[in-house]
């Protein structure tokens, strides 16, 4: 019974964990974790640390690198920010990661479902970044033709249509006080 | 049912603090706190303060133990370190060296 280790819910670690054997984390664990068996992180754990083990699998948030000698497994729900980097890497629809992925060359047929989702979490990217080129090229478009198109690529893809508004009344009334 | 287990072949450095029960048949070094029960199983190494609920030791414990409840050190048990609690019983078979403190 005591052969899997389980850091439950309400459990706090801080510090190293490491050994063989898998490991089972529900709770917090904060500083590095090593194992050679699979690590599970529930959906309730909660891990600031590089984690190493055989297999990973994470339904939780983590915060570090990730480095498994088979295989990593972002389930749906799974919170990652940092790097991931096992023989495969699968990351299902629903999962979150920010950080550099990578897979060996002898990555299995999962990897496809893994540039799916990496294409899908890009999305919300390209989007962000067009508000902010949009806003600050708005204001001086009259005087700046160069960077219209640029704006206007920005604009055609999602109209960000309140912060224009405003942004054009604030343009009009700084014309307006400078003629 | 125990909701923490470190197991055999795991190690902590570290600190460790739980609400849950635990039980430790791998290694802790550091500091341990709970809220709840504490259990130590054979082949259990600590290194460490203990501080809990009731306290059941069948393994090997360096540091002091600080029990709100009792404290139980089983037969096969080796504790180096200072017990604090309401209630101990130290079984046939276990070894012990330290003080004992008990709150009356």
């Amino acid at each position: 019974m005591a052969d899997a280790t389980v850091i439950g819910s309400q459990t706090f670690v801080k510090g190293r964990i490491e050994g063989s054997g898998d490991l089972e984390i529900a709770g917090r664990v904060e500083g590095e974790v090593s194992v050679s068996g699979e690590i599970t992180v529930e959906k309730s754990g909660l891990v600031s640390a590089n984690l190493t083990a055989e297999r990973l699998v994470i339904h939780g948030a983590v915060k570090g690198d990730l480095s498994a000698s088979d295989s990593i497994v972002l389930e749906a729900g799974a919170r990652v920010v940092g790097d991931v980097k096992a023989a495969r890497v699968s990351i299902a629809p629903g999962a979150l990661v920010r950080g550099y992925v990578e897979t060996s060359a002898s990555g299995g047929a999962r990897v496809s479902s893994k540039k799916a989702v990496s294409a899908k979490h890009e999305a919300p990217k390209a989007s962000a970044p067009a508000k902010v080129v949009a806003a600050p090229v708005k204001a001086p478009a009259k005087s700046a033709p160069k960077a219209a198109p640029v704006a206007a690529k920005a604009i055609a893809k999602k109209p960000p249509q309140p912060v224009v508004a405003a942004l054009k009344k604030g343009a009009k009334a700084v014309h307006k006080k400078r003629a | 049912m125990a909701s923490t287990v470190i197991g055999a072949g795991i190690t902590i450095e570290g600190e460790l603090t739980t609400d849950d029960d635990l039980v430790v048949a791998g290694t802790v070094r550091g500091k341990l706190h709970s809220k709840d029960s504490v259990t130590i199983e054979s082949g259990g190494v600590v290194e460490a303060d203990i501080t809990g609920g009731p306290v059941s030791v069948a393994g090997n414990v360096v540091g002091n133990i600080n029990s709100s409840d009792r404290v139980e050190l089983q037969n096969g048990a080796r504790v180096v370190g200072n017990v604090k609690a309401t209630r101990i019983t130290i079984a046939d078979g276990a070894q012990f060296k330290g003080n004992v403190d008990m709150d009356v």
